[in-house]
């Protein structure tokens, strides 16, 4: 018998309190993780969908900015247009590198049961493209070919078929992407080539048939000549052509920041008030717990305990249920969100995709702490009032 | 052994109200003796019991275990020989209800550092066995008796061989059989051990049994008739 | 063990009353056959299973609250267990649901099934090591004196 298995069993014996802080604790260290996870899931993804995009600016048709974020990170298609010719006019512009021609097209919706119906598709030049190409380069060695795709970690081949049928043209799925917790990921690429056949075959194989307007683009995407200001560049670009809006990279998918930062703002909020109200009902419990065990503790000082060991004995105590409570949140909370992911994305309305390893433990250990902390504190006060009481007051009735 | 000079101790109760449990006791309980305090409730036994082992602060005078002012002592100190030299009986059940009877007994050990804790679960077991409980060591304090329980806090005050037994009302709650079983313990272990003790009862029975007895009323010690102390 | 009990009958319900309401068939969707016949997809018949472990949990937590014996108490910790692992695999392996990630069924009944699985096996683990703990009651209370 040594303090801490005291301590256990003392825990043991009060099953109903224990059982109080154990759930306080729980629910601290998994309201901590949960919106650490999502905060920085949610940032995660986004820079993850810019890394994606590969772009330093991208020019979109005047009005088409926020369809067309909202298409790349939630998945929603969309179509816009502005003409073909602003790709060179792009291309002249001051301190511009490189540019790339993009159209953005839809699948037909409530396509059959078990594909993923409003798909969104991105059709690109490989020519020109300077993103997705060196990523094609990497992972299959070469280009893609008439017919072949490539998709987001979402998109799959349905069962007991070897293509993707869209606008009734079969498309081979030749590789899919590393997840970004975007749109993106339900997301297919395809090349010109194989976009305008796809239009031409649905003429007469699909339901509707697949339209791309001549000389059209949907988006030019830019890439600024190292160095150089892209703040200046999309300045120039907005002054120099008309019925274009540049988007810079970092000022990308501003909605989707405003409202995380407003989340992020709730959340917070939320999470300190769980604490102080944790830290409250914790201390109200340990001292109706240390009330009641008043006799028990002033026995222990008559056996010759000294004040420091009631005292350690008490925060052992709040420790090991802030440590229990703490494991059993943080499990249960991974668990939820990696399980309940997409269905987070839906309601709260923002990408998000689960931290990399390093900063999930991190956030495992912040939450923990947080739940540790939070006991411990407000265990420290009836502990000591406690542990300093005059034993032969704590043993009389 | 221990002496109190001129010790009063009061409770404040409440901002108004004060409570004296004791008023100016002068006492000296010699070494080896079986001191049997009477008195009915309220008359101080218990405060002075707790003033015995350091439990509580004299209001006034001071209170000396073997030569050594109590209230001089750091809270360290004063745990070590309450641990090492004092054994506590008390009243009212004062086990652990999440610890085994082995477990109970064997409790003061973990206070001392100084000690080994291995040998406290041999002397517990030999404990619980000469006070008739060997067959209990597994059992928790609510599937044992009164008597036994009762028997269980003897054995865990005896644990750490202390020089003196301070026991409050043991009896209190026990049948007449049970009462005379315990108390015929008290004094088989005094006979044997030269163990000093101090038992404090409402019941005037019990005197008997004891080698030294006084009377308490109103927190003070009464003129005892010169036959007794 | 009221608490596992507790958590038990929770589970139960999550397990038997989700799939009811998030399934495609639920959703007014099924599989659309060349002749024009409709049958149910997978995930219907998943729902329609789910109360085949949910009922039997219920139970189980049920009966938890009121058992104080610790060989019942053992096996109803197993039992629930057993019934967790039931409830993970019916969406995974055993039936299975629809394959596209958008579908209502993978984003909520799916999760919920292994979820409540997942926390029931582990609550009846726990429940089994705790009650393991315990010793078995060679004594019987004991009333008034020796």
């Amino acid at each position: 018998m040594n303090l801490i298995r005291l301590a256990l069993r003392n825990i043991a014996g009060s099953s109903f309190r224990s059982f109080m802080v154990l759930l306080c604790a729980l629910l601290i260290s998994s309201m901590a993780l949960t919106t650490g996870m999502i905060l920085f899931g949610a940032d995660n993804s986004l820079r993850l969908a810019m890394e994606r995009l590969g772009a330093d600016i991208i020019v979109v048709p005047e009005g088409a900015a926020d369809r067309i974020e909202s298409a790349l990170l939630l998945g929603h298609p969309t179509q816009s247009w502005m003409p073909a010719s602003v790709v060179d006019r792009v291309a002249a512009a001051l301190d511009v590198q490189a540019v790339s021609p993009q159209i953005y097209l839809a699948t037909l919706s409530n396509a059959s049961c078990c594909t993923v119906s409003d798909m969104f598709l991105i059709v690109f030049d490989p020519r020109t493209d300077f993103a997705v190409t060196p990523w094609l380069e990497k992972t299959i060695g070469g280009e893609l070919r008439l017919g072949e795709v490539i998709g987001g970690t979402d998109v799959f081949v349905p069962a007991g078929e070897e293509t993707i049928k869209l606008y009734g043209y079969p498309v081979a799925l030749k590789a899919k992407m590393e997840p970004t917790g975007t749109g993106l990921d339900r997301s297919l690429f395809l090349t010109l080539d194989t976009a305008q056949e796809m239009a031409r075959v649905s003429k007469t194989k699909a339901e509707k048939p697949l339209s791309i307007p001549q000389n059209s683009v949907s988006a030019v995407m830019v890439k600024v000549r190292p160095g150089s200001n892209p703040r200046a560049v999309a300045l120039n670009i907005s002054v120099h052509i008309g019925g274009v809006t540049p988007i810079l990279s970092p000022d990308m998918f501003q909605s989707q920041r405003k409202e995380l930062a407003g989340l992020r703002n709730g959340v917070v909020m939320a999470l300190m008030l769980t604490l102080v109200f944790s830290i409250l009902l914790i201390g109200l419990v340990f001292s109706m717990a240390a009330n009641e065990r008043r006799r028990e503790l002033g026995v222990l000082r008559a056996l010759g305990a000294t004040r420091s060991f009631v005292f350690r004995v008490l925060l052992y105590e709040a420790g090991l249920l802030a440590l229990y409570g703490g494991v059993a949140g943080t499990a249960l909370t991974i668990l939820a969100v990696m399980l309940f992911r997409k269905l987070i994305i839906a309601s709260l309305g923002i990408p998000f995709l689960v931290p990399a390893l390093p900063m999930l433990a991190a956030l495992i250990l912040g939450g923990l702490a947080c739940s540790l902390l939070t006991v411990m504190l407000a265990a420290m006060l009836p502990a000591y009032r406690t542990s300093h009481e005059d034993p032969s007051i704590a043993m009389r009735e | 052994m221990i002496v109190l000079e001129n010790v009063t101790k009061a409770y404040q109760v409440d901002k108004q109200n004060r409570v004296v449990a004791l008023q100016e006791v002068n006492l000296e309980i010699p070494r080896g003796a079986f001191l049997v305090i009477t008195g009915r409730s309220g008359s101080g036994k218990t405060t002075l019991l707790n003033l015995a082992a350091g439990l509580t602060r004299p209001t006034a005078g001071r209170v000396l275990f073997e030569d050594m002012d109590w209230g001089s002592l750091p809270d360290h100190r004063q745990s070590l020989l309450r641990n090492r030299k004092i054994g506590f009986v008390f009243q009212f059940p004062s086990l652990l209800p999440s610890l085994t009877a082995l477990e109970n007994v064997a409790l003061p050990r973990i206070f001392d550092h100084g000690r080994a804790r291995q040998g406290a679960y041999e002397r517990a077991r030999g404990l619980l066995r000469s006070l008739a409980l060997g067959d209990k060591l597994g059992a928790y304090p609510r599937q044992l008796s009164a008597g036994q329980q009762q028997r269980l806090v003897i054995a865990r005050a005896l644990l750490n061989e202390p020089e003196i037994l301070l026991a409050d009302e043991p009896t209190s709650d026990l049948d007449e059989q049970t009462e005379s079983e315990i108390m015929e313990l008290f004094q088989r272990l005094h006979a044997s051990t030269g163990i000093t003790i101090v038992l404090v009862t409402h019941s005037t029975q019990l005197i008997r049994y004891g080698t030294h007895s006084i009377k308490m009323a109103d927190g003070r010690i009464l003129p005892c008739p010169p036959a007794e102390m | 063990m009221k608490a596992i009990g507790i958590i038990f009958v929770l589970m139960a319900l999550a397990i038997g009353v989700v799939p009811q309401f998030t399934n495609c068939s639920a959703q007014g969707r099924a599989i659309e056959l060349p002749g024009g016949r409709t049958i149910p997809m997978k995930c219907h018949w998943t729902a329609m299973a789910a109360p085949a472990v949910a009922v039997p949990l219920l139970i189980v937590g049920g009966l938890m609250f009121f058992s104080r014996r610790r060989e019942t108490l053992l096996a109803l910790s197993l039992l629930g267990a057993v019934l967790g692992v039931f409830a993970i695999l019916l969406p995974t392996c055993l039936i299975g649901v629809c394959a596209s990630d958008e579908m209502l069924c993978n984003i909520e009944m799916k999760p919920t099934m292994i979820f409540g699985g997942a926390v029931t096996l582990g609550a009846g683990l726990v429940g089994l090591v705790l009650i393991g703990k315990t010793r078995s009651r060679r004594f019987t209370e004991a009333a008034g004196s020796d």
